[in-house]
Parts: C-alpha cells; sequence; structure tokens
C-alpha cells in the first residue's frame, strides 16, 4: 500500500467515525418515563373557579395573509387565511393560555404535593384548512391528544418540545386519528407542520387541571380550584418564547376569584396591573 | 488527457452546484421534515409534490441524480485516468456522496439535529469542492502547465491561497452551523452569528489578500489571473448577499414565513458561499502547479540549515 492509499483510507475513516459519532451523539430516547414525582396525595376537589378576561392595550398587531398557493387543496379551503399569532377582537384578546403554576391550598399544603386523575376523554387537535384547531389548547400529562385530519390533503404533525420526546409524524388525508401522550409538564409546545410551514399550534401539558384558553371575547374560566392562594401565568404567543404574565390569586372556598390580564406595549409603558378582585359564592336555591 | 472525461467532471460539479442550491431551498423553507420518512417519501417513490414536500422530495431527487453521476464519472475515470490519485480521488467522490446520502437520511430520521444538519451541509461543501477539483485535474490547462513561475520574495502566494481556502472551509462550518441552529421564527445564536462575522473578515482579508497579490504580480498569466479574479468578484457579492440575509431576516421576524425575499437572498448566500469556496480551491491548485518557491528562499533557508540558525 503506497503513502497516498494510505492517506485517502485515513480520511475515509475519519469522515465515517464523524458520521457515526454525530449519529450517536445525538439519538433522542425512544421511552420517556413518566415525570418523576414524590406527589402521593390526590388533589382535593374543589368548588371555586378562577375567571377573567385578557384584554390588549394599544394598537394590535394587524394579521397578515399567507400565501397558501404552495398547495391548491389550502388555496382553495383557506383563501383569505391570516396568521393567528394575535387574535384580538375590540381589545379582548383570544388564544391566551391562562395556567395555575404554583401555589398552596387553603390548608398551607404545596399544589405539587398532589395528584390529578388523568381524563379518560382526549384532546383534538385538528388540521382544517390547512390551519390549525384550536390554536392554543391545554392537556394534562399522560392524557390522549388525538390529532385529526379534516383537510383533503396530506399534513405532518411535529411538535417541538424541550422536556418530552419530539415526534414527526405524516398524516394523509383519510387517516385515522393519531393519538399521543406528553408524559412531562411543558410550557409550551410548539407545533408545526413541515408541509405547510405556516401552520402552528401550542401545547400546554400540565399534571393539574387548573388551565384554561381565553375565547374570542377575551373570557376564560379555571374550574374546580381548591380553595388557596396560587399563582396564576397568562401566557400569550409572540416572540422567541411567548410572553408572560403573573399574577397571585386567592380562591375561596365557593365562588370564584378574579384575574384580569393585560398585554400590550401601551399596557407595559403605563405599568397597568392587571386586576385581581375576590368574588363571592352565587347561590342559587334550587327548585323541587 | 480526455477531453470527455473532463467535460463530464464538469457536468458533476455544475450538477452538484445545483444540489447545493435544492438543500439550501430545503433549509429555507424548513422543509427537512415535510416528510418523516426516508429515503421513500411518505412511502412512495414518487409522491404527490404539493407544499413542502416540493422542496425536500426535489432535492432528493437531484441527491440521486448527482449520486448516479457520481458513479458513472468514478466509472469513467478508471476508464481514461492513469494517474493513481486521480483515480482515488474519483473513489473519494463516490464515498463522499455515499456519506452524504446517508447524512441526509439520518438527519430526517433523527429529526435534523443540529450536529447531523451542519455535517450534511459540510459534507455537501466539501463533495462540491472534490469535483471541481476533478474538473481542475482533468483539464487541458492543468495538463499543459509546469512549474513555471518562481514565487517572488515575500509572502508565499501558494500557502497564502491554501490558508484562503482552508479559511473559507471553516467559515462554511460556521455558516451552516448559524443556519441550522435557528428556523426563521427563533433568533440567531448570538455568539454563532459573531464568529460567522468574524469568519468573514478574516476570509476577506486572506482571500482579498491573496488575490490582489495574484493580480498584481501575475498580471499576465490567466492561468492563475482568471480564478483569482472570479474569486475576487465573488467575495464581494457574498459579502453583501450576507449583509442582505441578515437583513431580510431581521426585518419580518412576524410575518408568515417564509416569504420570498428572504429564502431568495439566504440561498442566493448559500450558493454564493459554495462559488466563493470553488473558486479558491481552483486558485490554490493552480498556484501550486504553477508556482514553484523563490530559489533565493531556497537558498535562504538551506544557508540557515547549514550554519545551525
Amino acid at each position: 500500500m503506497n503513502k497516498q492509499t494510505k492517506v485517502w483510507l485515513v480520511i475515509s475513516l475519519v469522515l465515517g467515525l464523524l458520521a457515526l459519532g454525530s449519529a450517536c451523539g445525538n439519538k433522542p430516547s425512544e421511552e420517556t418515563k413518566s415525570e418523576t414525582s414524590t406527589a402521593t396525595k390526590k388533589m382535593p376537589a374543589g368548588a371555586a373557579s378562577i375567571v377573567g378576561i385578557v384584554t390588549f392595550i394599544g394598537t394590535p398587531p394587524t394579521p397578515k395573509k399567507i400565501d397558501t398557493s404552495a398547495d391548491p387543496v389550502c388555496g382553495q379551503k383557506s383563501p383569505n387565511l391570516t396568521t393567528d399569532d394575535a387574535v384580538i377582537k375590540d381589545g379582548k384578546v383570544a388564544n391566551v393560555f391562562v395556567y395555575i403554576k404554583d401555589g398552596s391550598l387553603a390548608d398551607g399544603s404545596k399544589i405539587g404535593d398532589y395528584t390529578s386523575d388523568v381524563p379518560s376523554q382526549a384532546v383534538t387537535l385538528d388540521q382544517n384548512g390547512c390551519h390549525y384547531r384550536p390554536h392554543v389548547l391545554g392537556i394534562q400529562t399522560n392524557q390522549k391528544l388525538q390529532v385529526t385530519n379534516s383537510d383533503p390533503t396530506q399534513h405532518n404533525i411535529h411538535p417541538t418540545p424541550k422536556n418530552n420526546p419530539e415526534w414527526n409524524q405524516t398524516q394523509p388525508n383519510g387517516a385515522p386519528p393519531i393519538e399521543k401522550t406528553f408524559a412531562r409538564a411543558e410550557i409550551l409546545i410548539p407545533v408545526k407542520c413541515n408541509q405547510h410551514p405556516w401552520m402552528k399550534a401550542y401545547i400546554g401539558v400540565l399534571k393539574h387541571p387548573f388551565f384554561s384558553v381565553s375565547g374570542e371575547d377575551g373570557s376564560y374560566t379555571i374550574k374546580g380550584v381548591p380553595a388557596g392562594t396560587y399563582t396564576v401565568v397568562a401566557w400569550r404567543e409572540g416572540g422567541a418564547a411567548g410572553t408572560e404574565k403573573t399574577m397571585q390569586v386567592t380562591v375561596p372556598a365557593t365562588g370564584s376569584a378574579k384575574a384580569d390580564f393585560s398585554f400590550g406595549e401601551a399596557a407595559a409603558a403605563a405599568g397597568r396591573p392587571s386586576t385581581l378582585e375576590v368574588m363571592p359564592a352565587l347561590e342559587i336555591p334550587l327548585r323541587h | 488527457m480526455d477531453k470527455g472525461l473532463h467535460r463530464f467532471s464538469l457536468i458533476v460539479a455544475c450538477a452538484t452546484f445545483l444540489l447545493i442550491i435544492a438543500g439550501a431551498l430545503v433549509t429555507s423553507h424548513d422543509a427537512g421534515l415535510a416528510t418523516s420518512d426516508w429515503p421513500l417519501s411518505n412511502g412512495q417513490v414518487f409522491p404527490k409534490m404539493v407544499g413542502n414536500l416540493f422542496w425536500e422530495h426535489g432535492h432528493r431527487m437531484v441527491a440521486t441524480t448527482v449520486g448516479m453521476l457520481t458513479i458513472v464519472l468514478m466509472l469513467y475515470i478508471f476508464r481514461k485516468e492513469k494517474r493513481p490519485w486521480v483515480r482515488w480521488l474519483g473513489v473519494f467522490a463516490l464515498l463522499a456522496v455515499v456519506a452524504q446520502g446517508l447524512l441526509g437520511g439520518l438527519t430526517v430520521k433523527l429529526m435534523l439535529p443540529l450536529i447531523v444538519s451542519a455535517a450534511h451541509a459540510t459534507l455537501a461543501q466539501l463533495f462540491f469542492c472534490t469535483t471541481v477539483s476533478l474538473a481542475v485535474f482533468t483539464s487541458k490547462s492543468w495538463m499543459s502547465a509546469r512549474p513555471a513561475w518562481e514565487e517572488e520574495r515575500g509572502v508565499p502566494i501558494r500557502y497564502l491561497c491554501l490558508a484562503a481556502a482552508v479559511t473559507i472551509f471553516l467559515q462554511l462550518i460556521l455558516g451552516a452551523t448559524l443556519r441550522h441552529s435557528a428556523t426563521w421564527d427563533k433568533p440567531l445564536p448570538t455568539n454563532l452569528l459573531l464568529a460567522h462575522i468574524g469568519g468573514a473578515a478574516a476570509v476577506t482579508l486572506l482571500l482579498g489578500t491573496a488575490a490582489v497579490i495574484v493580480l498584481r504580480r501575475y498580471a499576465a498569466e490567466r492561468f492563475l489571473t482568471r480564478p483569482a479574479a472570479i474569486a475576487l468578484t465573488l467575495l464581494v457579492v457574498q459579502l453583501f448577499l450576507g449583509l442582505a440575509a441578515y437583513i431580510t431576516r431581521q426585518a419580518s421576524p412576524n410575518d408568515p414565513q417564509p416569504l420570498n425575499p428572504m429564502v431568495g437572498i439566504t440561498v442566493a448566500h448559500v450558493a454564493c458561499g459554495a462559488l466563493v469556496f470553488a473558486s479558491t480551491i481552483v486558485l490554490t491548485l493552480r498556484a501550486f502547479r504553477a508556482l514553484r518557491p523563490a530559489a533565493s528562499l531556497e537558498f535562504v533557508s538551506n544557508s540557515q540549515r547549514l550554519s545551525g540558525i
């Protein structure tokens, strides 16, 4: 073997090892065990709610038209599709994910010390008109997420979590729903379709059921909250990782606590706080 | 020298350049995972190429063509070429294109980990450089050129060109890593961005100096001045494209991406980077072919050795 032969062999070997090394070094874990938790107590049933309205102060960004011509089906079904990162109507903000981050129940125990039952009902994320519906959704850890395709074209669903395994699955038109779960809590997992790059959704995964998403009127309701004092967070899409507003909320044993959130540059500039108010329980007598 | 072999090498080099553009279009459209399987797309050889699958499957089709062309090129080289090192370069090209295909598959299967995607983009440039080198080595001008001119005193131009080529390759690795670090909806990592800007300064300094020296010292020798002039022109274009790519990205972070101006300029930046590298490789190879060390320098060096300095 002459010198040149040896040189080329060494180069080939190094390239092969580099490729192998990079492959092995980035292999994601196929299985993720459920989040390790020391919580043993079952979450007590609550009778109160946290309610509120999310508003936008200032000039809201204008939705921009999306060019869907890359897929004729999308162009036909959604000819006037616009960006939905800021759905704001009359100053009310939709698609804000509001949830209890942490806090204590009335007896002083931490909310993280409790476990919650996993709902048997799946949460649905539909692809309709080359658009995710809903745009923002909440789900509990290990609760089923059902992804459906209502479009006569194929999509691929690609969540890009940080704490849960990433997956990317193609779903042709007419294919059965895809069912997945997320084992770890994560705020919030971006979901995209690599076939139609404008499609985006966000999934908030929590260990408890105390979350909600604001509707088009900006309102939200978190039901069944046990009495206590909690840190409530409102997350809104925008920027690299979204924008958060935080508030301490005291929830009575019955009735509801009000927690309004405000977003927008004008709200920040004016230093306008989000409002908090405890409302008495409304008792409605039952008629027999 | 076989004219047909040279022409075919040129065809493979041009096809590889198109492949780099096709790959850059995939990255700019975030289409790398438009299908979750590989080597088939959605289980089909010819899927319906709508949405981003057009870019991803199109890239695979161009890549398959280049792979086939490389096999033919290697066979052609073994049939016509007598120089063993050129034959080995043909084998290396084939191994590189196979490795490149496997890296492409791996990056899809592993969902675009940064190191594999960056390695895929880097090997693409290395493979392009190999095909360009084969075209140079099989050309008439290469075969007829002999070490004719002595290097003048001062900076040894051959090693300056080599340093420029190596720096460009490192800059291409940085660029590939930067590009695959963040899709359009995420901010570019500042440290990588600054390193890439620093790399651009280093390339400008080295390649600019090398090209200007070549143009001044060997003004009458088109064998050297042509690649030097091309490399210098492309370098200037590349610097403007880099700036434009950054501005278009920063100007529209909230727009429904990918927008055509951002895609077009970024892909042009990648393609022009490949051409700067290729022209510098040609310049370096030709400099080593046509120039020989200055006798006086050798004499000084030998004198120093003899006197124990």
